[in-house]
């Protein structure tokens, strides 16, 4: 098993905004290796969301190549994407992680009931896993009644509840206060060190920043600064 | 992708939007109740109508000889054996009757009218509306009773009563006129007036006597069953060679004709209900579609398949139909069970009896009928939820993530 999870070369990635071509990214190189705890920064506008939904495989690259786990993306059709997100990839997104009318639990046994995992398995899984982020007597409730920090914890029991070789969580601080996202950073960490879950996060936030071992500075659609890469 | 969590997801779903839903239950409620009433009531009239038909002295089917229908007269006639029995299984066969039906005159002290002089065996009768008729004063005693028995308003145009006598002149075999006397037995009440003007009865040996010919003019034949789906026409053909066999929707060609409307208008009147209702819901469902283009975008993008997204749409718009469909068959059954006892017409007596109808219309609810306006509306169900299947289908999840 190869040591790089994710491998992106020479990427760009321009939208057309209203027939005006807007470049998100101009020719990113960026390696990520099994284990690592990685924060994209940089200011509103400058690429990070673009650069996550391509790792992620919820987007294409207009030219370069996007590798996860020795898989080279460009190459997958649609569903074959999809069933990549499924299988391989947590997501934490800004806000809407949840499916209003299911419970906490079931909002966390759903990927796995897609993946078809039985539904003991699913249940043990599931609950075990709430119990550890705190979320036990929150198992019975829908989203509408838990607080964004609850939800966002739920969201990210439900996006590794499944092992996946990737958590990819964009801005997942963007609407908590600081003390909750301490809680929610302090739980990224604990995977990432405890369980070896490869995270990376986009965020403007200084303080999930400080959280992440390593820390890619983008602007403009650029890579401007590698901590990781000044350290080797 | 599991259907138990789609039709968990599907019912939440629509029990979270619980106005909005109720609203549309209602409508497809309504919708279905009265497209079960009006079936049952369309389908009353179809059957009464054709049971009139059936029952004017015409039968499921009937023997005729070549030519009597062109040229009713007595020398368009054929030999009946005396000990003949239609070759029909007993619990197949309502019955049967031989008879000769001819023009004549009839005359009475004051007025002469033209009618259908019918020489029956009473017995034979209860296949026609003759055997039950309401009379005044006697029926016919048997075949070879020589009174006649009139309609109540052919009573009354002659100015004549119970026990006077008529005279008749009609046509014998040899082509040479016949005149006879004949007493009246008893008056007729038919529905409408119309067979009482038309119709004078009196034994069939005596009129085979006063013609001096052993011969019927037609036997007519009614099946216990539902005349749908009788082939049963076919012995008949190959039994009575030389002669013409004819089914009562070629006897009667303008109630067969509304018979067969009547059909057309359970589907025509099916489609207007739901035509109108399709639009209901295919609005609910794409609004139910719109404001959760967020949740469909997630759940594309963890990795639900657009197949899935489909079914779901689906699901929810059969799941509301399904439960729709219930409720409107039970309410349509709840009025028909009300209506059972028939609904008077006769304040349109006239109108009514144009349309060949008697004047209590009884609804009739037929399990097939039920059954169609099941599978259908739920086939529309599906349909309606095609476009909004497809709206969800199409939201990119990076866009809807985007909001
Ligand atoms: N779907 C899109 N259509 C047009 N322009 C887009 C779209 N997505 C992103 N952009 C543009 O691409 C650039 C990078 O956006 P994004 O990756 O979202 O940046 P970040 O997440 O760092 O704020 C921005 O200028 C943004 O306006
Ligand atoms: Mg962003």
């Amino acid at each position: 098993m190869s040591d790089v999870v994710v491998r992106c070369s020479g990427v760009t990635r321009t939208y057309q905004d209203n027939a005006v071509p807007v470049v998100a990214l101009q020719g990113v190189d960026f390696v990520v290796k099994r284990g690592e705890f990685v924060s994209l920064a940089g200011p509103s506008g400058s690429g990070k969301t673009t650069l996550l939904n391509l790792i992620g495989g919820l987007d294409r690259p207009d030219s370069g190549t996007v590798e996860v786990d020795g898989v080279t993306l460009n190459d997958l059709s649609e569903s074959e994407l999809s069933d990549l997100r499924l299988h391989q990839m947590g997501f934490v997104f800004q806000s809407y992680n949840l499916i209003p009318v299911l419970s906490a639990q079931e909002n966390v046994e759903f990927i796995m009931q897609l993946q078809g995992v039985a539904a003991d398995e699913r249940r043990e899984r599931a609950s075990s896993l709430l119990k550890d982020l705190g979320l036990a007597s929150m198992a019975g409730r829908r989203p509408g009644e838990l607080s964004g920090g609850q939800q966002q914890r739920a969201a990210v029991a439900r996006a590794i509840v499944t092992n996946p070789v990737l958590l990819l969580a964009d801005e997942p601080s963007a609407n908590l206060d600081s003390g909750t996202t301490q809680e929610l950073l302090e739980l990224l960490r604990t995977l990432n060190e405890r369980q070896g879950v490869t995270i990376i996060t986009a965020t403007h936030d200084p303080m999930v920043m400080g959280y992440s071992k390593r820390q890619v500075n983008l602007r403009d659609g650029e890579i401007v600064e590698d901590n990781s890469s000044r350290a080797a | 992708m599991p259907l138990k969590l789609l039709l968990q997801l599907s019912q939440r779903n629509l029990f979270r939007h619980r106005r909005r839903n109720i609203m549309l239950l209602l409508a497809i409620c309504v919708a279905v109740a009265g497209v079960t009433v009006m079936n049952s009531l369309i389908r009353g009239f179809q059957y009464d109508m054709q049971e009139a038909a059936v029952a004017n002295l015409t039968g499921h089917v009937k023997i005729l000889a070549p030519g009597y229908l062109d040229d009713p007269n007595i020398e368009k006639s054929f030999a009946l054996a005396h000990d003949w029995q239609p070759d029909l299984p007993a619990d197949q066969l309502e019955g049967w009757a031989a008879r000769i039906r001819i023009p004549a005159v009839i005359m009475s002290e004051r007025e002469t009218r033209g009618i259908q002089f019918v020489g029956i065996d009473p017995a034979q009768e209860h296949i026609s509306f003759i055997g039950n008729a309401t009379y005044t004063g006697e029926r016919l005693a048997s075949a070879a009773d020589r009174r006649v028995v009139i309609g109540k308003e052919l009573a009354r145009q002659l100015e004549t009563a119970v026990g006077r006598r008529l005279v008749l002149i009609t046509q014998g075999l040899d082509g040479l006129n016949r005149e006879a006397g004949f007493r009246i037995a008893g008056t007729y009440d038919a529905e409408g007036t119309g067979l009482e003007k038309q119709f004078v009865f009196t034994g069939i040996t005596a009129l085979q006597a006063m013609l001096d010919a052993d011969v019927v003019t037609e036997v007519s034949i009614k099946f216990a069953s539902h005349p749908k789906e009788f082939s049963i026409k076919q012995v008949f053909v190959e039994f009575f060679t030389g002669l013409d066999v004819l089914d009562w929707q070629e006897l009667e060609p303008q109630a067969a004709a509304m018979f067969v409307f009547a059909d057309a208008a359970v589907f025509i009147w099916f489609l207007i209900m739901m035509g109108a209702l399709i639009f209901g819901l295919v609005n609910t469902l794409v609004t139910a579609v719109m404001e959760r283009v967020q949740e469909f975008g997630m759940l594309r993008a963890v990795g639900m398949r657009p197949g899935a997204v489909i079914a779901q749409v689906v699901l929810e718009s059969t799941l509301i139909m399904a439960v729709g469909i219930a409720i409107g068959l039970l309410l349509g059954w709840g009025f028909y069970l009300w209506l059972q006892d028939g609904i008077d017409l006769s304040q349109w007596a006239e109108g009514v009896e144009l349309a060949g109808m008697r004047s209590l219309l009884v609804p009739r609810l037929l399990v097939e009928d039920m059954v169609l306006v099941a599978g259908l509306s739920l086939v529309f169900g599906i349909l309606a939820a095609l476009y909004p299947a497809w709206r969800a289908v199409k939201i990119k999840p990076l866009e809807a993530l985007r909001r």
